[in-house]
Order: structure tokens, then C-alpha cells, then sequence
């Protein structure tokens, strides 16, 4: 008993492998605590992966989370578990029991070197999810290319073998590694942690909810993240801003603000994401004519106005009330009053929404099974100046990142850090 | 000198199939061929994936058996496999600085669709990582003792929350602040934003832990005079008022002294110092914690103006609590005066996250007036302030202006002790904004709360523990710390002492030799980011795995 406990002492368990997660895992690994590090998707690094630059200063974000994944690759303290749930976690701060569902990738970590033969022959083809759906995979993929662990993955809700019953193994014959094992099953992996971090990070509200901005997934209205992967230059277009014809836009709007109103909340990041799209239309299409629909601009800190300053030249800016999007000859319509109250009107070929950023997708299960606080909104812990942000009301269960807001890159990693300290402090 | 270097060097050089990805992309046997003549090359060979548990072995018995002193590996990028090819080396007994990979699979493979063309770029590259790495000398990661214990400056909620957290036993924490009371801002605030918690709660709170904490050693009145050193190895000396100085040593330091408010006086518009009864939100705070809220001349205000964003042109950003600190004001105004009239003038509002908005709406629905404005201008009218905006008057008996956050004056200062710059606005720079928003170019100086710039006491509080995590996880008492092997040497002999490799250095790794006239890296701070190499202009500088001759084997090879 006593042997275990001290075990549970050295080992921590955090869960969500963005940017924080990745944070807070380097530095506790440093402290030589062993880190399990668990990661439901078949590939880890968050959303900033899906970014091509990131502001104020549009550094190549993947240049700036890919360093730190190799990182946790290399790390012999940190065990990255993909494809990965918590399911269940008992005990106390110093001695934590979790279970965690490790889905079988299909494809051997080891053994694989990531040649991406595998693909071609798969019979299989879908939409992309990590493309926002606007390019397509196989049923054994890598979600992007530069994506790690370089490793695909087989999803057996759309592989025929899985879903059929059919004995196909185009993928296995193409494999010259040997790599390909459909025998491998699901785990249940039960480990011993002395705490744990939670940096499950965030979604972006579902679109469809707002009825007046137009958004429907076919016309040209997109979201923030779909814009990501139109300009990334490993995304579906390679690059290439173009409407779902395949035609250049050549005018386009940023709406900001889209569901602030139903979430009750700012979401922080939205402005200085709009700004960013503004340099990524004119660095691709310097001819286009641009308009930024605002209400306040949110800008907060040393360095955020000044990149608003460099770019607000290039676009037209409207602070706008009651907004209405609707399709209209092809284009999109903008119908709104303006602030002294007149009725105005705007066409344009592409119209991009920044969503409200809202607790990601099963926060609430994990908040009820850990038992710890969550707000009205869904966010986590206490939103209080006399408490520390990482607490979450359960001793030995801390929290970073975006589970506990809205928040900007810096913010997440000073908090994984700020976790870490807390865990080390408590378990020394 | 090269002679030494050259004599009985037995260089091994593999080529990694990689699968299919080298392996049918380019003709590796021309390669080998092409490679196998060279000037010290003992074995050339192909393997099928170097990378596997078996290629490794593979590796590890071919370093033994032909006792290789270098090693080539053409393979993948660096950045996949250096390290583990260096764990090869270090297994079977070989520095692990005198292998050089060639990337033979992103930079040619997967990128060059013609077979010839992809061959003849492989063949200079090998031979390029071949004639570079006959020039690799041995190198050694360091370790160094270390002191855990940790010097804050600033006892303020940033210093304080720095410092609680940092305590334990096997680590002693000075807690420096220049004033006679711990506290700082917060605790110049009767509540704070956005669950109106009180100020004085929190931090007395918070002085109370410190002052029974043994591990905790607060000086007040005290101010830090000279700090020396490096990473795990400072010297501080700090001075209590008139008394002597005092000299301690520490590992790491955390530099927690805050910020300062913009001077309204400086801008004509706002009448600040001229029109009485303006005042700044400090003033109005200190006021407020007296217990009563009242004009120049004793009566009670029935209408206040809030003027947000005082300075923010001049400074050129956001200061971005102000505006919650403005609701915050008006939340007091509303308790103690409840049917004063309360208008806040703002340009953008700015009430980002989870929970500013609510308290916004709250304050708003309370009756608090909310007027969006480009800009105002205050004038003195019988007895009342005139506020001017948008080409409309309001008339108020009370103005509390919002001014920027800005640098604190001691900040020029600490920056020149220390070697960290002053970045944006002049707060000190962090290392990254994004991804080292605590850490700076010194290793083992942190900055926390707003000596960085502007924040709310939560991300301060965020900061603070962020910091003391760092430091948990590197500084770790009784352990020993790694330097980094690859860094610059400056020869003494050909040093002129110019120091202008003291102006490119990003790490204050470089020290300039007063008695001497010279110039010396120090190897621990020094991160081999090799400015100095490029910048010295009498060669003494060199990055000791990237010397000039060894680039220019390279080079020559690579451009042949």
C-alpha cells in the first residue's frame, strides 16, 4: 500500500494535449515527475495546430508548437496516451486511481515511420473533420500533413473492414513496415497519480444556433476555423483563399462578436483574430476589398493595439448594431444600422464569423465526474481575484488553459505552468 | 592545430534506407560509391530503417567494431532522430558531438521527383556532413552546483503569491520590497473586480502566511542594489534604509516591482491638476478606503464622470483592466452615494473573458450611464466640470479619470542589473509573449504581474505560480544543473576586448573582463545561439560546432 502511494506521489495525470497540456507535462516531466498525458484525438498540439500564424506578432504557430512536441515525444517522463478518455477517477490529492479508454490506433507507434503509403489504396473517402470539412481523408489517415505522432490511425466507423465486415487490407498490403495490425484492441489503462491537471481546452460555438448570420455550411459564410484552414498552407486549398466554387473572393467581411450575446461573455480572442484574417486576405488577395463588423474592439495589453494599428488601413471598418447575413444574387448581403442609427447595407463575396468560444465539447461530464466547480457559462473553477485561477475546488486537481475561459496563448501557458507549480508544491 | 585534429580519424558513414522513402527516391549504392574514397572514411554502409531497435544495435556494434572516432548519418531530419542517433553514439562509447546527420529524406527525398537529380544532391550533402565532421571536436555537457533559494523583488499580490508558493523547506525565499508594508496595489484597493472581493482581505491574508512562514525571509524598506551572477548562482546584495549593505546568494530570481499609472497632467484635455475635482482612479481609490467620497470642498458629489483611456494614444495600447476598473468605481459610487448620477465615457469596451461582461451588464443595469465616445475635453464651469464630447456638454461635480498603465520607474533599473530588456511600451520583455510569458533571455529571471505589462490581479496571481513552477522544476535542491554543450568560446589571444559581442548577445552570457580587457562566455548562460561568432570581428568568437572551418567544409561541398 505504502509502495503505491509513494508511486502515485512521482506520477501525475494531465489531461489535453494542446498547448497547455504540453506546457504543463515539460515542466513537470523536468521535475522528474512521470506524466501521463492523455489526448482523445489521434493527434495532439490543440488548435493552435490548425493555425497558420498566430497574433500580434504572426509567428508560424506550427514552428512554435512543433518544438515542443517533439519534445514530449522524446521525453522518457512523459507517456502520451492518443485516442484516450478518462472514464473514471477515485482517490484524493496524493493518490489518485484512474481509468483511462485507450481506443486501438490500429497502427503500430513503433513500428510506422509515417510514409503515408498506407492512404492511396484505402477505398474510403470522407470529409476531414480536422479540415473543418472542407478537405477529404481516408478511413486510415493523418488528420494534416506535419501532424504528430507522425502515425495514421484507422477510424472504424468509416473503414469497411470494421463497419462491413469485409476482409480488406489494401492498407496492411501497402505497408512495407509491417506496421498495420488489425488485431490490436482497446485498453483499459489504470494508472496511480498524485494529481492531476485538466486542459481539455475549448470549442467554438455551433454556428447553426445563430439564426441571423447566415451561416448553413454551404454558402459562402465561414467560420474562424475554416478560414484557419483555407490559409494554412497544409490545409485543403494548400493555401489558396477560395469560395466553395473554387473563385477568389474578391470582397470579404470579419463579423466579430457572433453569439457574445447568447453566451453572455466576450470571448477575448475574437478582435485580434479578426485582425489576423485581415493580414491573411491582403498577404493572399492584396486587391480585395475588405469590411471588419465590430461592436468594441478588444484589444487588451502592451502589444495587441499597436498590430491593430498596422492593419486597420487595410480594411473598412463598421461598429455596427443589429446585423442581419442572408444570401442574396450569389453574394452575401449585410443588412445593419450603423451607430448614429441608419439603415445600411453591404455585399460581399466571403463572410467570416468569429464564434463565441464556449467549454469544450463534454466538459460538463468531467467536471460531475471529478466533482469539481463549474460556472453557469460551463467554464471551470472559480473566476474569484482571492483564488488562485488553476484551483478547481478539488485539493490535488488543477486546471490551465482555456477550460477555465476564454483566454489568448499566453495566458494558457502561464497557467499550465502555474498548475505545475501547484502540483509540485503539493507533492513535492 | 589541424594536424592534431586529423590524426587517426576512422569515419564511419550510413545511409538509412528509410523504407522506400530514401531508398527509392535516389540511388543509394552511387552514393556510397561516391563517398567511399574520401579522406578518413573507413566503412561506408546502407541499412534498411537505422531508426528501428534493430538498426540501432546495428549502429552500435559498427561504432565498436571498427573503433570509429566520427560518425555520418544519412537519414532523416535532424529534428526527428539527432537525438536518438546521439544516444547511439554515447552507447557505444563515442562522443556523441562528433556525429553529424545529412538529411537525406525531407530536404531531398521528399521533395525531389527526379531520381538523378535527387542522387547528385544526396552525394553533396554526404560529402558536405563527411568533410565538416573530420573537424567536430568533443563536447561535454557540464553540470554545475546550484542554490535553490530564490530572491522576489516587489511585495505585492504578484511578489507575495510568488513567493507562497515557492516555500519549502529545502528552499529559502527573500521577499525584497522597497516600501515599509507588503501589499501593494491590491492593497490600496477596497475591492476588486469582477466578485468585489476586498483588497485588504486578500493580502493581509496573504502577509500573514508570509510572516509565519520560517522558509520566508520579508524585507521591507529594503531596496536590491546589485545583483551578480547567473542561473543557480546569484549574488545579491540589498540595503535596508541608512543600515549596511547586505550580500545573500540565490539561485533564481523573480522580479514582481509592478507598474506605475500615466500622468493625466501631461494631456491639456483632462484639466488634471488645473480643474479641481478631477481626479485619477488612484486618487479616488485612496479617498474611497478613507471611508468617505467627497469634493474638494466637503460636500458630496451627485454626479461623477468616469473618463476611460487617459493615455492610451500617447502610449499606444491598452491598458486593458481600466475599463473594469471604471465599472468597478461606479459599483462604489452606486453603494455609498446611491442616487448619484454615474456616466462612464469610454471609447471600446473592453470586458474580455468569461465573467467582465456580466459584471458590466450588472453595473449598467444598477443605472450606471455607459456614453461611447471618440474623445473628451474637460472644462472648469461655475463651480462644475464640463465634460465636451461628440459636441455635447455634461456637467458633473466629480471627474475620475482612467490613466494608462505604465512602466514603474524603477524598471530601467532592474532591466540594466539584470540584462533583460525593455520591450514593448517599455515593460520588460518576456522571453516569448506566447510561449515564455514568464521566463526572460537571463535563465533564472522571471517576470510576474505587470512589470511585463498591463494585467488583472487573476493573471498576475497566474504568473506568479507560473514563475514559482519554473523554478520547482528546474532549481531543484540537491540537483544539479545541465549546461548547454554546444555554446560559443572566445579565444583570449585574439580578443581585442571591443565588447561587441556583448551588444548581440541575447542571454547576457558574456562578460567583459574589466583587468583584462577581454571578453568570456559564460557556459552556463550561454544558449549557443552564435551572434557573437557572427558578429566578432577578430575571430576570437567561435561556436565551438559551427567554426569557421568547419562551415566552410561544408560549404564547399554543399555548393560544389
Amino acid at each position: 500500500m505504502t509502495e503505491k502511494k509513494e508511486k502515485a506521489k512521482d506520477q501525475v495525470l494531465v489531461v489535453g494535449a494542446g498547448m497547455a497540456g504540453i506546457e504543463a507535462s515539460l515542466t513537470l516531466a523536468a521535475a522528474d515527475k512521470k506524466v501521463y498525458l492523455v489526448e482523445k484525438e489521434p493527434l495532439f498540439g490543440g488548435k493552435v495546430i490548425k493555425f497558420e500564424e498566430v497574433f500580434a506578432n504572426m509567428e508560424c504557430s506550427t514552428c512554435m508548437a512543433a518544438p515542443k512536441q517533439q519534445e514530449v515525444l522524446q521525453n522518457e517522463n512523459i507517456e502520451l496516451l492518443t485516442l484516450s478518455k478518462v472514464k473514471e477517477v477515485q482517490g484524493e490529492a496524493g493518490n489518485f486511481t484512474v481509468k483511462i479508454e485507450k481506443k486501438a490506433r490500429y497502427v503500430s507507434l513503433d513500428d510506422c515511420i509515417g510514409c503515408n503509403e498506407c492512404f492511396e489504396p484505402c477505398p474510403v473517402s470522407l470529409p476531414n473533420e480536422f479540415e473543418e470539412n472542407l478537405g477529404e481523408r481516408k478511413a486510415i489517415y493523418i488528420p494534416c500533413p506535419g501532424a504528430l505522432p507522425n502515425v495514421p490511425s484507422i477510424d472504424t466507423e468509416n473503414c469497411v473492414r470494421f463497419t462491413k465486415g469485409k476482409d480488406c487490407q489494401l492498407c496492411k498490403e501497402a505497408c512495407m513496415f509491417e506496421a498495420i495490425d488489425f488485431g490490436q484492441k482497446d485498453e483499459e489503462v489504470k494508472i496511480n497519480v498524485g494529481a492531476i491537471i485538466l486542459a481539455t481546452g475549448f470549442d467554438l460555438m455551433d454556428l447553426k444556433q445563430i439564426s441571423d448570420r447566415g451561416y448553413d455550411g454551404k454558402a459562402n459564410v465561414y467560420s474562424a476555423l475554416e478560414m484557419e484552414r483555407l490559409y494554412a498552407s497544409n490545409g485543403p486549398t494548400k493555401g489558396k483563399i477560395t469560395l466553395r466554387n473554387g473563385k477568389e473572393p474578391a470582397s470579404a467581411a470579419m463579423i466579430h462578436c457572433v453569439g457574445r450575446k447568447k453566451v453572455g461573455y466576450c470571448s477575448a480572442v475574437c478582435c485580434m483574430y479578426s485582425f489576423k484574417f485581415i493580414h491573411y486576405f491582403k498577404d493572399k488577395l492584396p486587391e480585395i476589398k475588405l469590411y471588419d463588423f465590430y461592436s468594441d474592439l478588444c484589444m487588451p495589453g502592451k502589444s495587441y493595439q499597436p498590430f491593430y494599428e498596422h492593419l486597420k488601413d487595410k480594411t473598412e471598418s463598421v461598429r455596427f448594431h443589429d446585423l442581419k447575413i442572408a444570401h442574396h444574387n450569389g453574394q452575401v448581403r449585410l443588412d445593419f444600422k450603423s451607430l448614429t442609427g441608419r439603415d445600411e447595407k453591404v455585399d460581399v463575396d466571403m463572410v467570416i464569423l468569429a464564434p463565441a468560444v464556449v467549454p469544450a465539447d463534454g466538459a460538463s461530464e468531467l467536471a460531475k465526474m471529478l466533482g469539481i466547480e463549474q460556472a453557469e457559462n460551463g467554464f471551470f473553477g472559480f473566476q474569484s481575484s482571492d483564488r488562485s485561477p488553476g484551483e478547481s475546488g478539488r485539493e490535488g486537481i488543477y486546471l490551465a488553459g482555456c477550460v477555465l475561459g476564454p483566454e489568448d496563448i499566453g495566458r494558457a501557458i502561464a497557467q499550465a505552468d502555474a498548475a505545475a507549480g501547484k502540483v509540485l508544491a503539493l507533492l513535492g | 592545430m589541424e594536424k592534431r585534429h586529423i590524426m587517426d580519424r576512422k569515419i564511419g558513414v550510413y545511409v538509412c534506407e528509410c523504407g522506400p522513402n530514401i531508398a527509392n527516391a535516389l540511388d543509394i549504392d552511387r552514393v556510397i560509391e561516391a563517398v567511399s574514397g574520401m579522406e578518413d572514411v573507413a566503412v561506408v554502409e546502407r541499412y534498411k530503417l537505422m531508426c528501428s531497435p534493430d538498426g540501432k544495435k546495428y549502429l552500435a556494434g559498427q561504432i565498436k567494431e571498427h573503433g570509429l572516432t566520427h560518425l555520418v548519418v544519412g537519414a532523416c531530419s535532424p529534428k526527428q532522430h539527432e537525438a536518438t542517433f546521439m544516444g547511439v553514439c554515447e552507447e557505444a562509447g563515442m562522443n556523441p558531438f562528433l556525429m553529424q546527420m545529412a538529411n537525406l529524406r525531407e530536404q531531398i527525398a521528399w521533395i525531389t521527383p527526379d531520381k538523378e537529380k535527387a542522387t547528385e544532391r544526396a552525394i553533396r550533402h554526404m560529402k558536405a556532413a563527411i568533410r565538416r565532421v573530420r573537424y567536430h571536436a568533443p563536447l561535454e555537457q557540464k553540470e554545475i552546483e546550484c542554490n535553490p533559494d530564490v530572491l522576489v523583488i516587489g511585495g505585492g499580490i504578484a511578489g507575495m503569491s510568488a513567493a507562497l508558493l515557492l516555500s519549502s523547506p529545502g528552499r529559502k525565499v527573500f521577499l525584497v520590497e522597497k516600501n515599509e508594508e507588503l501589499g501593494g496595489m491590491v492593497s490600496r484597493c477596497e475591492k476588486l473586480f469582477p466578485d468585489m472581493v476586498k483588497g485588504s482581505e486578500i493580502t493581509e491574508k496573504r502577509v500573514k502566511s508570509l510572516k509565519e512562514d520560517e522558509n520566508i525571509e520579508v524585507l521591507t524598506g529594503t531596496v536590491v542594489e546589485n545583483i551578480l551572477g547567473f542561473f543557480g548562482n546569484f549574488v545579491v546584495t540589498v540595503r535596508e534604509r541608512e543600515s549596511e549593505p547586505r550580500e545573500f546568494k540565490v539561485g533564481a530570481v523573480v522580479v514582481a516591482i509592478g507598474a506605475d499609472l500615466f500622468n493625466p497632467g501631461a494631456l491639456a484635455e483632462y484639466g488634471y491638476g488645473k480643474i479641481k475635482n478631477v481626479v485619477t482612479a488612484s486618487e479616488f481609490e485612496e479617498m474611497n478606503l478613507k471611508g468617505k467620497i467627497a469634493l474638494k470642498e466637503g460636500k458630496i458629489p451627485k454626479s461623477v464622470g468616469i473618463i476611460h483611456c487617459v493615455g492610451r494614444k500617447e502610449k499606444g495600447y491598452c491598458s486593458e483592466v481600466c475599463c473594469r476598473a471604471g465599472i468597478k468605481i461606479s459599483r462604489y459610487l452606486k453603494e455609498k452615494i446611491p442616487d448619484a448620477s454615474v456616466t462612464q465615457f469610454y471609447q471600446d469596451l473592453c470586458v474580455p473573458g468569461s465573467m467582465a461582461q456580466a459584471f458590466y451588464e450588472e453595473t449598467r443595469n444598477a443605472g450606471v450611464e455607459f456614453v461611447c465616445t471618440e474623445g473628451v475635453k474637460l472644462s472648469e464651469s461655475a463651480e462644475k466640470i464640463q465634460i465636451d464630447h461628440d459636441g455635447k456638454p455634461a456637467i458633473v461635480d466629480l471627474v475620475v479619470l482612467l490613466p494608462a498603465i505604465e512602466a514603474a520607474e524603477s524598471t530601467s533599473k532592474i532591466s540594466e542589473m539584470l540584462g533583460v530588456k525593455e520591450g514593448k511600451g517599455g515593460f520588460l520583455a518576456e522571453e516569448h509573449e506566447k510561449i515564455g510569458p514568464v521566463t526572460t533571455t537571463v535563465e533564472g529571471v522571471f517576470l510576474v504581474g505587470t512589470v511585463s505589462g498591463p494585467k488583472t490581479v487573476r493573471d498576475t496571481v497566474s504568473q506568479s505560480e507560473a514563475a514559482a513552477g519554473k523554478i520547482l522544476s528546474s532549481l531543484v535542491p540537491g540537483r544539479k544543473l545541465e549546461t548547454e554543450a554546444k555554446t560559443s568560446k572566445i579565444t583570449e589571444s585574439l580578443c581585442t576586448g571591443c565588447r561587441t559581442c556583448l551588444t548581440v548577445c541575447c542571454y547576457s552570457a558574456i562578460e567583459y573582463d574589466e583587468s583584462r580587457g577581454i571578453c568570456k562566455v559564460n557556459e552556463v548562460l550561454c544558449k549557443g545561439c552564435g551572434n557573437c561568432a557572427a558578429a566578432c570581428p577578430s575571430g576570437a568568437a567561435v561556436h565551438q560546432q559551427f567554426t569557421p572551418i568547419q562551415i566552410y567544409r561544408e560549404m564547399v561541398e554543399v555548393l560544389r
